[in-house]
This record gives structure tokens, sequence and C-alpha cells, in this order.
């Protein structure tokens, strides 16, 4: 279905911020999360905010050739400046959001990345109605504990890469207490591996019910 | 400075800045003003990619742009979209914007204009209630007009009642301070060196404000060819911070 009752009122699909640090797999997530999204029913259209050129954009359609139209994903250059774009001064991204919405007005989902910023990134409410914090467990199983809007108050935190942890002495128990303990009144978090797709099914039914969003 | 007493002659007796109009063109030249001018270098990327740019030129090249581009077109515009919204004419406003859109070569800096436009449109309709900016917006999302940026700010100045004068000349204060924003975020100049440019930028900001003041909607354009080649190289340059 398409969203009509979105914080700005204009028919928006259902627009779900994905932010996190540089490297923790926030496009990878996104790449993993579309091919099953559209399995589901679901028409999705995707925005990246790159620090530097438009890398992130052209890696989701080169990795979602034949899964998803390249013109269904836009890139948007942040001036350096990937916190202030999607929170501070949106207005760059709620530009190319209405350029894609108006061609594809078929869509019901859309996935809005941040460039990588550190823990303290936050989405304005006026750019997406929910959104994912993705943390990894190559950056050290104390970062929960470290806190941060993005680790406290997303509405979803995923720490990701888990079939790391060995490698590199990471505690899943550890990071799994540090979440729930950062996070108030049982705040969901899920671990996942976007190589395995461990996870990524729970991450979409989550998307799916705050977002009100009927799947298959 | 002569410029400046002819422009004030050239004000109307009504366009007095008031001080809750003074407070809002404060507002709107505020960086925490959400026009989405961080994302944009106005060519600067292509400058500094090429070497050419370090505070001295960047002082040389704000100038120019100001005085040669920015000045004689956007300025200008907004000169006379701020006049026209005052008597709620819209077609004196989409004559300016059309033919803003036909002198901006360059696709970034014209695609750009227009994206951010539209946002500054829904701003003055939201959250300063402006009708002129609500009937114009409707139109542009028509795809009828192109609504430059340049062209709502206009609108939106003169909403808040700024004189025409001052809505030109602190949008290209705002420009001169965007760029120095994009050199100090290139890592060019540090910020006492941005502060220094933006300073130094005042008196051409104020002499091509009182030009645009002066001139007609067939006299909107600027000729700037270097910089218009730079702003066209940064659309195919391999490392990109900024979308212009």
């Amino acid at each position: 279905m398409t969203r009509q009752d979105t914080t700005n009122g204009r028919g928006m699909p259902f627009r779900v911020g994905v932010g996190g640090p540089v490297g923790s797999g926030k496009t990878a997530l996104i790449e993993a999360l579309v091919p099953m999204a559209i399995a589901r029913g679901h028409r999705p259209l995707v925005i990246t905010n790159d620090i530097f050129t438009n890398l992130d954009a052209e890696h989701v359609r080169a990795s979602l050739a034949g899964v998803l139209d390249p013109e269904r994903v836009i890139g948007v250059e942040t001036g350096s400046c990937p916190h202030t774009a999607v929170r501070d001064d949106p207005t760059m991204n709620m530009a190319a959001m209405e350029d894609l919405v108006e061609r594809f007005p078929d869509a019901d989902l859309l996935f809005l990345e941040s460039g990588g910023d550190n823990l303290t990134l936050s989405f304005s409410p006026a750019l997406v109605d929910t959104y994912v914090f993705v943390i990894d467990v190559a950056q050290g199983d104390k970062i929960p504990r470290k806190k941060g809007p993005g680790i406290c108050r997303s509405d979803l935190l995923v720490i990701n890469k888990i079939d790391l942890a060995p490698y590199v002495r990471a505690d899943l128990n550890v990071m799994r207490d540090g979440a729930a303990a950062a996070r108030s009144d049982g705040a969901p978090f899920i671990l996942t591996d976007c190589l395995t797709g461990e996870g990524l099914p729970e991450v979409l039914t989550f998307i799916e019910q705050v977002g009100d969003l009927d799947g298959r | 400075m002569d410029s400046w007493d002819a422009s004030r002659q050239a004000t109307t007796p009504d366009e007095i800045l008031t001080t809750e109009a003074f407070l809002g063109s404060l507002q709107l030249a505020d960086s925490f003003f959400p026009s989405g001018s961080y994302t944009l270098s106005h060519g600067l990327e292509s400058y500094a990619e090429a070497g050419l740019l370090d505070v001295d030129s960047l002082t040389a090249i704000t100038g120019d742009l100001i005085r040669f581009s920015v000045g004689p077109s956007d300025g200008v515009a907004l000169a006379i979209a701020s006049r026209a919204a005052r008597q709620g004419d819209l077609d004196q406003i989409a004559e300016a914007d059309l033919r803003l859109s036909a002198v901006k070569l360059a696709r970034e800096p014209r695609l750009a204009s227009m994206r951010l436009g539209r946002q500054m449109l829904a701003i003055a309709r939201d959250v300063f209630a402006d009708d002129v900016s609500r009937a114009y917006l409707a139109r542009v999302k028509s795809d009828e007009l192109p609504g430059n940026q340049a062209v709502a700010s206009g609108l939106l100045k003169a909403a808040l009642a700024i004189p025409v004068r001052e809505a030109v000349i602190s949008e290209l204060h705002a420009f001169a301070t965007s760029c120095a924003g994009a050199a100090l975020r290139m890592a060019r100049i540090d910020h006492r060196q941005a502060q220094r440019v933006i300073r130094n930028s005042a008196a051409v900001v104020i002499a091509a404000g009182d030009d645009a003041l002066e001139r007609s909607v067939t006299e909107i354009g600027g000729s700037a060819p270097f910089a218009e080649l730079m702003a066209m190289r940064h659309e195919t340059a391999e490392i990109r911070l900024f979308v212009t």
C-alpha cells in the first residue's frame, strides 16, 4: 500500500532512514533488504548520501541489477556534511525524494541511506518516518555502551557483520547486553549477517510493522 | 560609495528595513536556514581539483562570480521577483524565473537551483504562510515554471517585508559565505581565512547588489565563461563532495 498519512501528508511511501558509522554495512543492508522487500510485494526506492562521489548509489544499482530498476536509485552529494544532509538541513534529500516519488508513484517503501557518520547521527523527522541505526562487530563490542542518539534512540538498532565476531574478538553477548542497557523501554535491536541473510527477515518485518505495510 | 547612494534613491519610502524585517533577513541568511546551500560549491570543487583554489584565488573567484555571474543573473531575478511579489504579479515573477533558467548554462547549477527553489517555496508556504509562494509553487509543481532558488528567495523576502535592496544584498552575502564554506570543507582555507574572504567580498556584494536593482528582465544574465566551464567540468568529475 502507499502510505497516505505520513508526517508530510503528501502520499509519500514509507520512508526508512538507514544511518551509522562508515563501513558498518548500511549499503549492504539495503542491498540485501531490497530483493526481500520486492519478493514480499513491495516497490522500493533508494536514496544514498555519499561523502564523496556517487559510489554508494552506483554500488546499489550494480548490486541490484535485474532486481531493481537503476532509475529507482538516486545518489545525493552532501558537501562533506552527511549529518547536516539528513538532520539539520535535509533540503536536498527532500528534493531528491520528491523527484523519485514523482517518477515512481507506485513506490510504497523508500530507503534513505545516510553518509557514514559518527554515533551521534539522527534523522530529521521531516525526512523519514522511522530510522535504523547500523553498527558492526568490528568496531568493538563496547560500541553499544558508548550510546549516542543513534544507538539509544533509533527505532531499530542493527548490529551487523556478526560473522566477523570471532575474528575481531568481539563478544556478541557483550554487545547484546550493551544494546539492551543503552536502549530504553525494550527498544528493539537485531543482530545481522548480510552475507548469509541472518536477521534480515526480522529487520524487514520490523519495517513492515512500523510502516503498517502489507507484505506477502 | 556612489552605487550605495544611487540605490538609496531608488528605494521607495515604504521600503524601510524594520527591525522585524531585519530579523527575517538574518534568519534567511543564517547557515542554519535549510537552504541546502552547503551542498553546492558553485564550481569551486572543479577549481580545487585543477589546483586553482587557495585563499587568494578564492577571494578573486568569489568576487568575480558575484560581479559577473550571480549578481547579474540570480540577483536581478530576485529583485524583480521580490518587487512583483509585493504586487501579486505572478506573471512578472514567472518571466524572471524563465529567463533565469535560460541563462543558467551549466546543467548542475540549473537543476540545483530548481530543486532548492521548490523546497524554499514550500518553506515559505508552510513556515511563513506566504500566499504568493503558495500560488507560485502550485505553478512550479505543474512543471509550468522552473521555480529557481533566487526567485523563491525573492518571494519569501517580500513576504517578510525585507526591502528589495537588502533582499538582494543579503542573498549575495549568503553566496559569498557559501563559497567560503565550500572552500573550508575542501580544506583549502581555514576558518579565519574564511571570515576574511566573506568580509573582503562586502564591497563587491554591495556594488553587484545595487547594479542588480537597476536591471530589467531582459537584462538577466551574466558572463563568466571560465566559471561556466568549471561548473560543466564538475559533471564528470571522479571525486565529488558537492552537488555543483
